[in-house]
């Protein structure tokens, strides 16, 4: 049986056919420029809840994007039907001509010149073969392990194609198809509670086994949880807790359109220190960390972007737009959200390992916190850095150097810099997590040790 | 003004005898080989229109087109999506939905769904203006003349504004014979301006602070938000917020303005109230809740004075619709009556698990994602009087409306929310606006707290986007509420 989309696990298009249908697009177009961007994705998740595997999910997404240029501005129109991508083109560039004869000046958008893209291993055999028969048998003995512990096992075990092509009218082409596998699993027993994910371009990579095996073990060591104290305590972040906060960098002025409105870390303190020297974060998509990718949506080749080098501020992420806007290439970081302004975002987010193991870190905390994992943290004020949040699963008290009471679920407000200046350990070993609302987006972060982080939920003082 | 009815004749699914084939197609392939199958069909297009300062317009218009089929095999759900582009495309999405169901039985505690009586009919938004008929210029001058208004103040670092419509034809056939054929339109629109100086950055939002408003009507909706007149005042307050003192922190009564009503009923009753969260479905992203199985029908949640409901029959919103994303017809339901929970907003399976009534409020994201729970139009029902009349009440205490930052557990139960806007009450009367304000609780404490509702007048209904699932999905949905007068709340927590 024929169809336009490749069948069972392959990307939703041959690379020759989603170039293809690209460059077909800007040849046909009208307009004075175009860029027309092919995104696809076939992913199989295998998600499971106490004893049923409920929600067992085969997706196959595709959208041909086509931005029209007219007078320098611009319009997008894009489909799911790949056979009608020229008129989507069209109608694009219709739209571009009426937003350009309603305008009372010139716009200034433009797209991408041709450049070296560069090379990355993205497709891993591993994950190709990670099909339902290997994820059913993780999940088994998630539901099999939990349930000799008289606990429970929630997750979702994953692989996933990802494609995406651009092709525009200044000679762009590029192709890219990447592999990408991800588990999550929490496992209550009693109210104990413990948490893992990861994802990577390799399934073999994500050490699903063990990982599962430990988080059994962990949940069990969690049971008889207390609150958890009020007060600045002296914590120890394992890499979900501390990828979360890497999450925040850009809403602090990593991005081009807060650094070309003067808002922000990147127009204020370019260059300074401002958090400690243990601290190495880049926007990095050429990592083998996370989810690389080598181009973004306009077609731009990426490069690392480094947010703190030694805990000094580097560079905003940046698209066409908001590069111009402040003088510079674009990093190829120009995405398009749902409900959202197109705006350049952080996406494969990393920060540099240490030496340290984890239990070095906690043997070096006389008392203090240990946190797996963060929940629903937010924005509370970007001026100072400020989240808060709660924590969440796999969270204990240390004392002497050791792991002892586990905590339940506990409030917590705190500037996500002002934690940062105070690292004085790295663990050596990085997880990886998706970004949400981020095509291809991911935070990859070891374990940190840090101090005066604040639980609880009094009141502040006025100003604080 | 009448109803438009060519609002509603676009696309290729705008034709029932193309769907249907589509439909009985796919169907045919699960048919004998399945327990239960219901098939999706979905056209949507999509317009957003963006205006920033110092920044050229941005427009988009997306459409797409796709199936999603979902089937139940020896007691084990199986579910596959894929874009429509060929005949073959609905019978390639049964077949794999049927392999991902084989692969996981044996696996997995089998589900039984109660059958259900066929249920078929046609449902469309009711449409004034067609949002997708009106012309570029008329957008873009308003949004010109909305960015004008918000950015008078230097101060004013950056401001958007956006138009957005949608239009979507869902169609549903499950294999125990409904067939149904549903078509939305919304628009909505907004604008936010973003202050920055005195060492400060602040902002301000207009009509909701969630990518701005949107109903289940024309562009009527649009000229209702007065979205000009408004962008002054944004500007202004987000400029004024700069050197406004920060909200006290203790203790305080205070009235909470309509849609930080509406982000408390999103985050602390629709969600609680979702039967598969309770259920455990969703504990490893999304999480559960503070409210169990047993605790419906006799939990106290809240004062007398809240009654929060669930009804989708109401036009004109977001969470407005005839069937959900399973069949289910539409009904009223009352969740919270007078402070207890009465009903949960459940979906098939888990009201079949649990012995729970079924509510009809699967929701699904498209058609490339699985139906879960997710609220419809939830909203608080009003008590009686107006804003004056419930400030008169407070005497001293603060006014503060428009969410700015939003935190809640994975139980539903421990929040901490911080608002755009907050204004000092003394004798009744608004007095100094005021920055930061924040507070935080617990769902019980904070609904039990509350003493009185304002009256249907002031009522007002926000749009919300929301994500849930693994991979997540957005659920599109709608609260009401008027504002509400708290005793005794933790305010200054962060």
């Amino acid at each position: 049986m024929m169809t336009v989309l490749q069948q069972g696990f392959a990307s939703p298009l041959t690379a020759d056919r989603a170039l293809e249908i690209a460059d077909a697009a800007v040849r046909g177009s009208a307009a004075d420029a175009v860029e027309v961007t092919v995104l696809g994705r076939t992913g199989e998740y295998t998600r499971f809840a106490g004893d049923r595997i409920h929600q067992p999910q085969d997706i196959t997404e595709v959208t041909a994007m086509v931005k029209a240029v007219v007078d320098g501005h611009a319009a997008r129109a894009s489909t799911s039907d790949l056979r009608s991508v020229a008129e989507t083109a069209q109608r694009a560039a219709g739209l571009a001509r009426e937003l350009a004869g309603a305008a009372n000046r010139p716009g200034s958008v433009v797209v991408a010149e041709p450049a070296q893209i560069p090379e990355l291993r993205l497709r891993h055999d591993d994950t190709v073969a990670f099909d339902a028969g290997r994820r059913v048998a993780l999940v088994r003995r998630a539901m099999d392990g939990a349930r000799a512990r008289s606990g429970q096992a929630y997750g979702m075990i994953g692989r996933a194609l990802t494609q995406i092509a651009v092709a525009n009218s200044a000679g762009v082409s590029v192709e890219a198809s990447a592999t990408e596998a991800s588990g999550s699993l929490t496992v209550a027993v009693d109210d104990g509670t413990a948490h893992w994910i990861d994802l990577h371009r390799s399934a073999d990579a994500l050490g699903a086994e063990g990982a599962i095996d430990a988080t059994l073990d962990r949940a069990v060591r969690g049971r008889g949880r207390i609150a958890v104290p009020d007060g600045e305590f002296t914590v120890v972040l394992g890499p979900e807790a501390a990828g979360e906060l890497l999450g925040f960098l850009e809403a602090f002025g990593f991005s081009g359109d807060l650094a070309a409105a003067g808002v922000g870390v990147c127009a204020q303190n370019h260059g300074d220190r401002l958090v400690a020297p243990t601290v190495s974060v880049a926007d990095d998509a050429l990592s083998s960390y996370g989810l690389p990718i080598p181009f973004d949506f306009e077609g731009t080749a990426k490069r690392r972007v480094p947010f703190f080098e030694r805990g000094v501020v580097g560079e905003p992420v940046t698209d066409l737009a908001t590069a111009a806007a402040l003088g510079t290439p674009s990093t190829g970081h120009a995405h398009i959200a749902r409900e959202e302004v197109p705006h350049p975002v952080a996406a494969n987010v990393v920060m540099e390992p240490g030496t340290a193991t984890e239990a070095d870190l906690i043997a070096g905390v006389d008392r203090g916190i240990y946190v797996e994992r963060f929940w629903y943290t937010r924005l509370v004020d970007r001026s100072a850095s400020t989240i808060t949040g709660v924590s969440r699963d796999g969270c204990f008290l240390i004392e002497n150097g050791r792991l002892t009471q586990p905590l339940a679920t506990g409030r917590f407000t705190q500037s996500v810099l002002g934690f940062l200046a105070t690292v004085d350990g790295v663990g050596d070993t990085v997880r990886s997590q998706p970004v949400m609302n981020v095509w291809n987006g991911s935070a990859s972060a070891p374990a940190l040790r840090g101090h005066g982080f604040r639980f609880g939920s009094r009141p502040l003082e006025a100003g604080k | 003004m009448p109803s438009d009815p060519s609002a509603h004749v676009w696309g290729e699914l705008a034709d029932d005898a193309v769907a249907d084939r589509i439909v009985e197609s796919a169907l045919a392939v699960a048919d004998g080989h399945s327990e239960y199958a219901d098939v999706r069909l979905i056209e949507a297009e999509e317009m957003r229109l963006y205006t920033q300062v110092g920044a050229d317009p941005d427009e988009r218009l997306e459409h797409s087109r796709g199936i999603g089929v979902r089937v139940l095999v020896d007691g084990a759900w199986g579910f596959a999506s894929r874009p429509l582009m060929d005949r073959e495309d609905a019978e390639v999405a049964a077949r794999q939905a049927l392999a991902s169901a084989r692969a996981s039985a044996g696996v997995t505690a089998p589900v039984k769904l109660e059958p259900m009586s066929p249920a078929s009919g046609r449902y469309e938004s009711a449409v004034e203006i067609d949002p997708f008929t009106v012309g570029a210029d008329v957008r873009q001058c308003l949004l010109d003349e909305v960015l004008a208004n918000v950015s008078r103040s230097s101060s004013v670092v950056a401001a958007q504004a956006g138009l957005n419509a949608k239009r979507q034809h869902r169609h549903l056939g499950n294999s125990e014979g409904s067939r149904q054929h549903q078509h939305f339109v919304e628009t909505g629109g907004g604008v936010i301006a973003t202050a920055s100086g005195h060492g400060d950055v602040q902002r301000r939002s207009y009509p909701n602070s969630f990518h701005g408003n949107t109903a289940g009507a024309g562009w009527e909706y649009v000229a209702t938000l007065d979205l000009a007149a408004q962008a002054v005042r944004v500007g202004e307050e987000a400029v004024a917020l700069l050197t406004a003192p920060v909200a006290p922190a203790g203790r305080a009564d205070v009235v909470l303005g309509p849609q930080q009503v509406s982000l408390q009923i999103h985050e602390s009753s629709g969600h609680a109230l979702e039967l598969d969260r309770i259920l455990g479905d969703e504990a490893n992203y999304a999480g559960t809740s503070f409210i169990g199985v047993d605790d419906i029908g006799s939990l106290r949640y809240g004062s007398p004075a809240v009654t929060i409901t669930s009804d989708p029959t109401i036009p004109g919103t977001r969470g407005s619709f005839a069937f959900d994303d399973e069949g289910t017809p539409a009904r009223r339901t009352r969740l919270v009556d007078e402070g207890i929970v009465r009903a949960t907003l459940s979906n098939r399976d888990a009201a079949a698990r649990s012995g729970q009534e079924l509510t009809g409020a699967a929701r699904a994201d498209g058609w490339g994602y699985l139906p879960v729970c997710f609220a419809t139009h939830v909203y608080l029902e009003p008590g009686s009087g107006s804003l004056d009349e419930l400030l008169d009440r407070l005497g001293d205490g603060v006014y503060a409306d428009d969410n700015r930052s939003w935190s809640i557990d994975n139980r539903r139960w421990n929040f901490q929310f911080g608002t755009e806007v907050a204004y000092e009450v003394r004798n009744g009367k608004r007095g100094r606006l005021l920055k930061n304000f924040s507070y935080g609780g617990t769902t019980p404490q904070f609904w039990g707290s509350v003493e009185a509702v304002a009256g249907p007048e002031e009522l007002r209904i926000f749009g919300y986007p929301c994500g849930k699932g693994e991979p997540k999905q957005w659920g599109f949905l709608s609260h009401a509420a008027a504002p509400v007068l708290v005793r005794d709340l933790r305010i200054g927590v962060a």
